[in-house]
C-alpha cells in the first residue's frame, strides 16, 4: 500500500467518525468519539510528511494533536459536569439518514473536486473530495442537532475538513499560518462553550429550539 | 518613526490598551475609573496613529512591516482610516452611554472593565484585518473579530442578547470557515504556479502573477470567498446574524459592528475580486457582485418598511447599504468603484450617528419600539435634531453625503448601460427612504411619555453625534481634496487587476492578428468589457 492509498483510506475513516460523531446519542461521547476522529486527523497527516517527504507536516501533526486529540475533547467534557441529563437532547435525523446525506455529501464533493487540477494531489483526489465533504457534512450536524453544545461538535467537523484540505493543498504555507489556524479553532471553541453555560444557566436549557425570540 | 515602528505601535496600541483595561479590575473600587482612563488613553492614540498612518500612505503610496506580512496602501488605508474615526467616536460615546449604564445598575465596574478590554481588542482585530497582507492572516484576523465581539453582542446577559451571541458566533464562524475554503484553494494554487512558492500566501504576490492562477480555481474559490466573507459583510442570504446582534449589542457596539467591521470583511471580498478580475476579468465577479447586492438590497428595503424596532431597521439599513456598495463594485469603471468606496465612508459615518442615537434614545425611553417612542423632540431635543438629520442623511437626501455616493452609484450604472438594474435599484432606494422617514417622523414628533424624563443624556453621548453630523455635511457638501485624492488611487487599485487582464487580452489579440489568425476587432469591444 503506497502513502496516497494510506491517505484515501484514512480519509474514509475520518468520515466514517463523522458520523458517529454525530450520531453520538450524548455529549460525552461525542466528544470521545471526536478525540478519535482527531486522531485519525494527526495519523494522515504523519502519512502525508511521509509520503510528500513533507517535515513541516509533522508540526501540523504535533500541533493537531496537542489542539484537537487533547484539548478540545477536554474542554468539551470539562462544560459538561455543570449539565444535566435531560440537557443530551437528540438530534433531529435518524443514523440512516445522516448515512445517507454523508454518502450524497461525498459523492458530490468527489464530483466537484474532479476538475481542479493539480499535479501534487492527482493520486490524492479521494481524500480532497473527503474533506471537501467532510466539511460540509459538519454543515449538517450543526442544523440536524437540538443541542447548542452539540453544534459545537458541527463546527470542529468543519474545521477538521478545512483542516485536511489545508494539509493537502498547502502544507507548505508558514508554519505560523497553521499554528494561527489551530488556535483560532480552540479559541472559538472555548468562547462557544462558555456561551453555552451561559445560555444553560440563563435559559435552564440546551435546546435550540428556546432560541428562537429574535425574529423579523 | 519608520514604517514597520509605525505600523507596529498601531496595532500594539488597541491591543495593550485591550489588555490593561481588563486587567484594570485589580485596582477594586476605582477599577471603573481606570478603565476608563485607559481606553480614553487608548482610543486617543488610535485616531493619531491612523490619521498619520492615512498621511504616510498618501504620501508615499504604501507602508509596509513585518516581510509584506502587514502592508496598507490607499484602499487599506481608507478602512484603517474609519477604523481610527469610528473607533475613537463610538468609544467616546462608549464612555458617555456606560456612565449611565454604570449609574443605573444596569452593569457592574466588573463589567464596565470587560466592556473597555474587549471592546479594545475588537478594534485591534479589525486593524489586523485591514493591513493583513498575508491571505491566510485575513482570515485569521476576520474570525478573529467574532470571537473577539462576540461577548460585546451578548453583553447584558440577558435572554434576547446570548441568542443573538449564539447566532452570531456560529452563523459567522461557519460563514467564514468557506472563506477559509476559498483562501486555501487561492494559496494552493499559487503555491504550484509562483516562482516562490512561500509569495502565495501573499496578497501583493498573488495579484502580480494573477495571469498564471488556474481559471477554474480562481471561480470556485471567488465563490467560496464571497460566500463565506459575505456572510460576515451581511450580505443576503447570510445576513441572518446581523439583525440579531446589532440590535441586541450595546448601541456603541452596535456603531462598530455596522460602521466598521462589516467594512473589514468587505475590504477582504474586494481583494479578492480583485484577484479574480486580474486572473479570470472583471465579468464573473461583477455578475456575483450586482446578484448579491441587489438581492441585499431588495430584501432590506422589505424589512426597513415593515420594522417596528429601532435598531433592528438601523441593522437592515446596513444590510441595504453593504448591498448598494457591492452593487457599485459589481458595476465597476472608475465610476462604480469610486462611488463604492465614497459610499463605504459615508455608509459608516452616518450609521456610526443612527446607532449612537439609538443609544440615547434607549437611555431615556429604555425601548427601541417604535410605538413607545415618541416625542423626541420634547424630551431631548438636540439628540433629536441629529437623529433626526442622520435618518434623512442616511435615506439618501441632499445636502448629505449619502445621497453623493447614491447619485454617483446611480450614475455609474446607466453608464455601464444598467440602466434597468438602475430603476429597480431607485425603486428600493424610496421605499428605504420612505421607512427611514416614518421612523424619524414617528420618533421625534408627537406627544411624549409622561414617564420618560425631559433632558438630554450629556456631553459625552451626544459630541459625537455632532461630530459625525459635521461630517457628513462636509462630505456631503465638498469632500476634502486629500480624502477624495485617496479614493481616486485607492480606485486605480482595484481597477489595476481588470486593467492587467484587460492589457493580456489585447495583447494576445494583437499577437493572433499579426499572425494573421484572426481579423482586427474594433477598439471598443475591448474597451466595453470594462
Amino acid at each position: 500500500m503506497d502513502g496516497s492509498m494510506v491517505v484515501n483510506s484514512l480519509a474514509a475513516v475520518l468520515i466514517v467518525t463523522s458520523l458517529l460523531v454525530t450520531a453520538a446519542s450524548d455529549t460525552a461521547r461525542a466528544a470521545r468519539l471526536y478525540a478519535v476522529q482527531s486522531l485519525v486527523l494527526v495519523a494522515i497527516f504523519v502519512a502525508l510528511a511521509v509520503a510528500h517527504g513533507a517535515e513541516e507536516l509533522y508540526l501540523w501533526a504535533a500541533s493537531a494533536f496537542v489542539t484537537k486529540v487533547i484539548l478540545v475533547p477536554m474542554i468539551m467534557l470539562r462544560a459538561l459536569p455543570s449539565l444535566s441529563p435531560q440537557d443530551d437532547l437528540p438530534g433531529v435525523l435518524k443514523p440512516a439518514w445522516l448515512v445517507l446525506a454523508a454518502a450524497l455529501i461525498v459523492g458530490l464533493s468527489c464530483y466537484a473536486v474532479s476538475s481542479v487540477h493539480i499535479a501534487l494531489v492527482e493520486p490524492l483526489k479521494p481524500a480532497l473530495g473527503i474533506s471537501l465533504g467532510h466539511f460540509l457534512f459538519g454543515l449538517v450536524c450543526i442544523v440536524t442537532q437540538r443541542s447548542i453544545l452539540k453544534q459545537i461538535f458541527g463546527f470542529c467537523l468543519m474545521e477538521n475538513g478545512s483542516h485536511l484540505t489545508l494539509a493537502l493543498l498547502a502544507y507548505k504555507a508558514p508554519e505560523i499560518v497553521e499554528i494561527g489556524v489551530a488556535t483560532d479553532a480552540v479559541f472559538a471553541v472555548i468562547i462557544m462553550v462558555v456561551l453555552v453555560r451561559r445560555i444553560q444557566r440563563t435559559l435552564q436549557s440546551l435546546d435550540v429550539k428556546q432560541l428562537t425570540a429574535l425574529k423579523g | 518613526m519608520n514604517h514597520a515602528d509605525l505600523l507596529s505601535v498601531l496595532l500594539l496600541v488597541p491591543l495593550a490598551t485591550s489588555v490593561l483595561c481588563l486587567a484594570s479590575r485589580l485596582f477594586g473600587s476605582a477599577a471603573h475609573v481606570v478603565a476608563r482612563a485607559l481606553h480614553a488613553i487608548g482610543i486617543t492614540a488610535l485616531l493619531a496613529l491612523t490619521i498619520v498612518v492615512v498621511i504616510e500612505v498618501a504620501a508615499a503610496g504604501e507602508v509596509a512591516a513585518f516581510g509584506s506580512w502587514v502592508r496598507v496602501d490607499s484602499l487599506g488605508a481608507i478602512f484603517v482610516g474609519l477604523i481610527g474615526v469610528i473607533g475613537f467616536l463610538t468609544g467616546l460615546y462608549s464612555i458617555g452611554y456606560m456612565n449611565h449604564e454604570l449609574a443605573s445598575s444596569e452593569v457592574d465596574a466588573g463589567q464596565l472593565c470587560n466592556y473597555y478590554g474587549i471592546f479594545n481588542l475588537f478594534i485591534f482585530t479589525m486593524l489586523l484585518a485591514a493591513t493583513a497582507n498575508n491571505i491566510i492572516a485575513m482570515w485569521v484576523a476576520i474570525e478573529a473579530t467574532t470571537l473577539a465581539s462576540t461577548f460585546l453582542v451578548g453583553f447584558y446577559g440577558q435572554r434576547s442578547s446570548l441568542e443573538a451571541a449564539w447566532k452570531y458566533i456560529v452563523i459567522c464562524t461557519v460563514g467564514v470557515a468557506f472563506g477559509l475554503y476559498g483562501v486555501v484553494l487561492v494559496y494552493s494554487n499559487g503555491a504550484g504556479v509562483l516562482p516562490h512558492t512561500a509569495d502565495a500566501a501573499f496578497w501583493t504576490h498573488l495579484l502580480a502573477h494573477a495571469d498564471v492562477l488556474d481559471p477554474t480555481l480562481v471561480k470556485l474559490a471567488f465563490v467560496f470567498v464571497l460566500i463565506g466573507f459575505g456572510t460576515k459583510a451581511g450580505f443576503f442570504p447570510m445576513h441572518a446574524w446581523l439583525p440579531d446582534a446589532h440590535s441586541e449589542a450595546p448601541s456603541p457596539t452596535s456603531a462598530l459592528l455596522s460602521a466598521v467591521l462589516l467594512n473589514c470583511a468587505l475590504l477582504v471580498v474586494v481583494r479578492f475580486y480583485m484577484l479574480a478580475a486580474a486572473s479570470i476579468g472583471p465579468a464573473f465577479p461583477q455578475t456575483l457582485m450586482i446578484v448579491f447586492g441587489l438581492l441585499s438590497i431588495a430584501v432590506a428595503a422589505f424589512f426597513i418598511i415593515v420594522q417596528r424596532n429601532m435598531k433592528r431597521l438601523l441593522a437592515y439599513s446596513s444590510v441595504e447599504n453593504m448591498g448598494l456598495i457591492a452593487l457599485a463594485f459589481g458595476i465597476g469603471g472608475p465610476l462604480g468603484v469610486f462611488a463604492a468606496l465614497l459610499h463605504t465612508i459615508n455608509h459608516s459615518l452616518a450609521k456610526a450617528l443612527l446607532f449612537c442615537g439609538s443609544g440615547n434614545v434607549l437611555l431615556r425611553y429604555g425601548t427601541p419600539d417604535l410605538d413607545a417612542v415618541k416625542g423626541l423632540l420634547r424630551v431631548a431635543p438636540l439628540t433629536a435634531v441629529l437623529l433626526g438629520a442622520g435618518a434623512l442623511a442616511l435615506a439618501g437626501v441632499p445636502p448629505f453625503n449619502v445621497f453623493v455616493s447614491e447619485f454617483m452609484i446611480v450614475t455609474a450604472g446607466i453608464h455601464a448601460n444598467h440602466t434597468w438594474l438602475m430603476v429597480v435599484t431607485l425603486l428600493l432606494l424610496t421605499v428605504v427612504l420612505a421607512g427611514l422617514v416614518r421612523m424619524a417622523a414617528g420618533m421625534l414628533f408627537g406627544p411624549a411619555p409622561e414617564a420618560v424624563p425631559k433632558a438630554e443624556t450629556g456631553v459625552l453621548t451626544l459630541l459625537p453625534m455632532a461630530i459625525l453630523l459635521v461630517l457628513m455635511v462636509v462630505m456631503g457638501v465638498r469632500a476634502p481634496t486629500g480624502l477624495v485624492s485617496l479614493v481616486d488611487n485607492a480606485t486605480q487599485i482595484v481597477l489595476s487587476g481588470a486593467a492587467a487582464h484587460e492589457a493580456r487580452v489585447a495583447q494576445a489579440h494583437q499577437a493572433a492578428v499579426e499572425q494573421n489568425a484572426i481579423p482586427p476587432a474594433p477598439t471598443t469591444a475591448l474597451a466595453g468589457r470594462q
